[in-house]
């Protein structure tokens, strides 16, 4: 573990938020990642708008880190893998491969989202086994959209949270932040290209925010 | 007949048709349609209502009478409208509009002489209002002449037809130049009449124009370097009527009356004023006070229900038409009504203009007077009312300023990438373009006459492989050169998106604001809308109304039964305080320094001014005053250049960048036409950096784009950048699924360019347009100069004394900070937990 972490207990398990955008759950050493959105670069090139490229490259740089230091043996995505249909592009697939050639022993899982509908799923080469949301992993249920569920606590994405802090001197700063409610948990988007939504925290929620490398618990009552 | 001379007997058609109205041309009609008639382009100044359009209109007019026999120009009287319309000349007359509220009222004064003479040409507008019959029947023919707006003009040229519709065009014709000249706009006007001298090199161009302060650039980026450097002229018009500036002074002058705005205290003054009037106008400084001063007067005098009503920019077309007949035909008593009615064709019955706050320029106000005293002798008239006391120097500053005649100029904007991409992929969607010639036509114009060729093969990078050869992005391609050496767009799908996202003005997205029952009411930003949820009231088009959801672009409401509620905001829509004015005002201080109140407006301050002088210091115009003043909220540091807001933004971002150089610090920043705040948490070391050269106008190159680095000046330019250079687009009704994978923020793309292609050229021009015309870093530069040579007067008052005031309760805040970020989130966590604790 490394200085900006943050452990939390959710149900009696052990999770840690990472700064990288992405949740630990320790006893399975599985990596929680929600909206990654690759390809949604080339989907907007491939539409005649300029968009550079690098964007893929840094999301799997960062996603190789992760694994390494935090010894990870399983990846879950919370939906939103794949951008769109026209993002698949072969460069990526191909980036993306030579990644999984060297993690080959790693466990891949996919809860599709709102967007893997359209865009399918991944090549079967990268070995990611795939599955409509809601997904039973007990005690937490795995979705993409966050809406509670009977079955157990809800690890989602979709919403690509993001709060505004305020200070004294009348300082604000918006950030891509964790959301832990009593029978949900939103994770922050992986994906460097996907922009933030403002959350609006109901009593009871924590909210962890991510400035730069830590992650900061805020409280939310001011 | 065969041997009339050009223009002879033409020119007393014009007379007579003058005369059979009752008037008589002027002496600068005459030289406009003799110029034009031997060829040259120029530019007409003149105010408002003295015949600047029939000086242009009928230059042309008087050529064909000149080109065509007797025979040809009589109508047959048995034809049909369609038969007539089909058989008008080809396009002649291209007359460009910067509001497209303005087209409709000029079809009807240029029709006029064309219905008295039975001339066979056709007239018509074609903007966004225009309906898809009358396009399509456009698109088939063009009528005689076309009047059109900027955006309007660049979809004709997104045409594969464009130079066989523009062959038999004589005549360009750009109304309110001086509105266009300084705006991104202007600049896609001037491609586009280059385009158009391309395709007609015989083509003579006419701008028109109030007076400004720089007239020969206003004829130069008009005309571009060809045309200017052939013959051409500037005409002056008649000469403006006297101007009589004066105040509604508030009743009672409270010593602390800063506290807050005046607001609407002075309704009743206000109604007092225009019932001396027959018709009045009231004008406002931005759309949220229109709002607010209609409710303020009809909750005065309610039964005026019915003969007042509002007039702005947001309103559905058809409500502002209902407005505008209305004051012509002086039915209504009073229009509340923002810049919207600045311009555009005369409303006689207007006898009396109120100006809601301060006119903020010297040009604004005298084009807002004369919307009065059309009254043959009568001078026209303004009433200022203060919207916060200390406003009334600024009408005392304008006065000065009227009188010595600082008018303000308008700056051409320079070489803007962002407008130029648009304006090749245009041409490119249309019929294509060989690169070095329309580089030619592109460097033609004054705004790209120094386009250096790395930007020039930027631009199509751009446009064609996402940069230069070695930064190529993949998959992607928009404009492609074909075997011919032609580039075009050939993918259908990108040619439609590009029509529909053509324009440079930028706003926050817009959504229509409709009644359950389907009556339109207009249109609000976005942003606004969005803070609403189902059952919030507010107020829009002078009505209460219950807002209850949206859906597809449209916000439904329904009618509310009372007046309780929110006014929307709209984005920049706040002037700043013009050099020439602000100039004035560091003059009137300095008398007030001296202990001398001339006029009422400074009679009024004097209480207020002597609580400034007790408390800290009347800056003259040869000191610099910077306040430190202590409160809950932190440490502010007031300092006063009174140089308008958008140097102050500048100042203030440098000055924090400075300061925080000797000791790391975040500062709020907040600031006004008179001066700045910088906000801290702990002391700032405002003497160290005194000391240290904090107002030294020397190593500006560096320390202003070192404070932008840190603030999100640039970041938030490229907004605007984004959306022209086809990044971002608007929301569009019916665009479906596929346009949704395509939103992103212009924020977005500036932090993926920023890291992953850094050349970008548009990255380049944020950071060039938040220094020249956000900073107005040359303006920037002359007031530290001038700064640097004042008298340094630090206070330290125990309160805020009352020019620093409206700043305290100023909303806009930027922010520098030399911390680490989670250092900072901590120490606002702390603070925060102490407050609770």
């Amino acid at each position: 573990m490394s200085e900006g972490d943050l452990t939390i207990t959710i149900r009696g398990e052990s999770v840690t938020l990472l700064p990288e955008r992405a949740m630990l759950w320790n006893s399975r050493k599985a990596l929680l990642i929600a909206d990654p959105h690759w390809g949604k670069a080339a989907t907007f090139r491939a539409y005649g708008i300029p968009v550079p490229s690098g964007t893929t490259d840094e999301a799997i740089g960062r996603l190789d880190r992760l694994v390494k230091r935090t010894g990870a043996e399983e990846i879950i995505f919370l939906g939103d893998l794949l951008h769109a249909r026209a993002g698949r592009s072969a460069e990526m697939f191909a980036a993306l491969g030579e990644w999984r050639r060297q993690n080959p022993e790693l466990k891949m899982l996919l809860v599709r989202g709102n967007h893997d509908r359209r865009a399918g799923d991944p090549p079967a080469e990268l070995g990611i086994q795939c599955t409509d949301a809601p997904y039973d992993m007990s005690p937490f249920v795995l979705h993409h959209h966050p809406q509670p569920s009977a079955e157990g606590y809800v690890l989602a994405g979709h919403v690509h949270p993001g709060v505004r802090v305020y200070g004294t001197g009348r300082q604000t700063e918006r950030m891509p932040c964790f959301l832990v409610g009593s029978d949900v948990a939103i994770l922050p988007a992986f994906g460097e290209f996907t922009g933030l939504a403002n959350i609006e925290p109901s009593e009871g929620d924590a909210v962890y925010a991510i400035a730069e490398e830590t992650v900061i618990p805020i409280s939310t009552q001011a | 007949m065969a041997t009339r001379k050009r223009g002879g007997d033409g020119l007393n058609a014009a007379e007579r048709w003058f005369e059979s109205r009752g008037w008589s041309a002027f002496s600068f009609q005459r030289e406009v349609w003799k110029a034009y008639l031997s060829g040259e382009s120029g530019l007409i100044h003149a105010a408002t209502g003295t015949g600047k359009t029939y000086a242009a209109w009928w230059a042309p007019l008087l050529e064909y009478l000149a080109e065509s026999s007797d025979a040809s120009c009589a109508i047959p009287r048995n034809r049909t409208a369609r038969a007539a319309r089909k058989a008008s000349p080809a396009l002649r007359v291209l007359w460009i509009t910067p509001l497209r509220a303005l087209a409709g009222d000029t079809a009807v004064a240029l029709m006029q002489p064309v219905a008295d003479l039975g001339l066979p040409w056709s007239v018509e507008t074609r903007t966004g209002d225009t309906s898809q019959a009358e396009r399509a029947r456009q698109s088939r023919k063009l009528p005689t002449a076309l009047i059109t707006t900027p955006e309007s003009l660049s979809l004709l040229l997104s045409r594969n037809d464009a130079s066989h519709q523009f062959t038999d065009l004589r005549l360009v014709v750009v109304d309110e130049w001086h509105e266009l000249m300084g705006t991104k706009r202007g600049v896609q006007t001037q491609l586009g009449l280059s385009r158009l001298r391309a395709i007609c090199p015989e083509l003579r161009t006419w701008g028109l124009s109030a007076t400004i302060g720089n007239l020969e650039e206003a004829r130069n980026s008009l005309l571009g370097r060809r045309q200017s450097c052939r013959r051409s002229r500037i005409v002056h018009g008649v000469e403006p009527k006297k101007i009589v500036v004066d105040s509604l002074i508030p009743p009672v002058i409270e010593r602390f009356p800063w506290a807050g705005h005046l607001g609407t205290q002075m309704v009743p003054q206000v109604v007092a004023a225009i019932e001396e009037g027959e018709t009045s106008i009231v004008f406002t400084n931005t759309r949220s006070q229109t709002e607010i001063w209609y409710q303020a007067i009809l909750a005065n005098r309610p039964d005026w229900a019915g003969t007042i009503a509002l007039h702005h920019g947001s309103l559905d077309r058809k409500q502002r038409d209902w407005v505008e007949e209305g004051l012509r035909t002086a039915r209504l008593r009073c229009v509340v009504a923002t810049s919207s009615l600045d311009l555009g064709v005369d409303f006689s019955p207007v006898d009396r203009v109120l100006q809601i706050g301060s006119p903020k320029g010297i040009a604004r106000l005298i084009q807002r007077a004369g919307r009065s005293g059309h009254r043959p002798g009568a001078p026209s008239r303004v009433t200022c009312v203060p919207t916060h006391t200390l406003e009334l120097i600024e009408v005392a500053a304008a006065r000065d300023g009227l009188e010595s005649g600082s008018i303000e100029s308008r700056y051409p904007v320079r070489r803007p990438l962002d407008v130029l991409a648009q304006h090749v992929v245009t041409i490119a969607v249309g019929e294509g373009f060989v690169p070095d010639e329309l580089l030619g036509e592109v460097r033609d114009t004054e705004a790209y006459a120094d386009l250096p060729d790395d930007e020039w093969q930027w631009v199509l990078g751009f446009v064609s492989n996402g940069g230069s050869a070695l930064t190529a992005y993949a998959e992607y391609s928009k404009v492609v050169c074909d075997d011919a050496g032609r580039w075009k767009v050939t993918d259908r799908a990108i040619a439609h998106r590009h029509r529909m996202s053509i324009g440079t003005i930028v706003s926050d997205a817009h959504i229509a604001v409709q009644y359950l029952r389907g009556g339109k009411l207009g249109s609000v930003e976005e942003s606004f809308i969005s803070r609403l949820r189902h059952g919030d009231r507010f107020v829009f088009a002078g009505t209460p109304l219950e807002f209850l959801r949206v859906r597809d672009m449209v916000a439904w409401v329904r009618r509310a039964p009372n007046v309780q509620g929110a006014i929307p905001r709209w984005m920049g829509s706040r002037m700043p305080l013009s050099g020439e004015l602000a100039a004035a005002l560091r003059n009137r201080l300095g008398e007030a320094e001296r202990g001398i109140f001339r006029g009422e407006e400074m009679q009024a301050l004097k209480p207020i001014l002597e609580v400034q002088r007790k408390w800290s210091h009347i800056p003259g115009p040869s000191d610099f005053l910077i306040e430190r003043v202590q409160s809950r909220e932190g440490f502010h540091l007031y300092f006063f250049p009174f140089e308008g807001r958008l140097v102050h933004e500048g100042l203030a971002a440098l000055f924090a960048y400075r300061i925080s150089r000797i000791r790391p610090v975040t500062f709020s920043m907040s600031s006004n036409d008179y001066g700045f705040e910088l906000l801290s948490a702990d002391e700032p070391a405002l003497d160290e950096a005194l000391a240290n050269g904090l107002l030294d106008p020397a190593n500006l190159i560096d320390d202003i784009p070192a404070s932008l680095n840190a603030t999100e000046m640039a970041r938030r330019q490229f907004r605007e950048i984004a959306r022209i250079a086809g990044l971002v687009f608007p929301g569009f009704p019916r665009s479906g699924k596929s346009a949704r994978q395509l939103q992103a923020s212009s924020g977005l793309f500036f932090d993926v360019f920023q890291r992953y292609d850094s050349g970008n050229m548009l990255l380049g021009q944020a950071h060039r347009e938040v220094m020249e015309r956000q900073l107005e870093r040359t303006r920037l530069g002359l007031t530290l100069q001038r700064i640097a040579g004042a008298r340094l007067v630090v206070t330290n008052p125990k309160r805020t004394p009352p020019l620093a005031f409206p700043m305290l309760v100023d909303r806009t805040r930027e922010k520098l900070s030399s911390e680490k970020l989670a250092d900072r989130i901590r120490r606002m966590q702390r603070a925060l937990e102490k407050a609770a604790g």
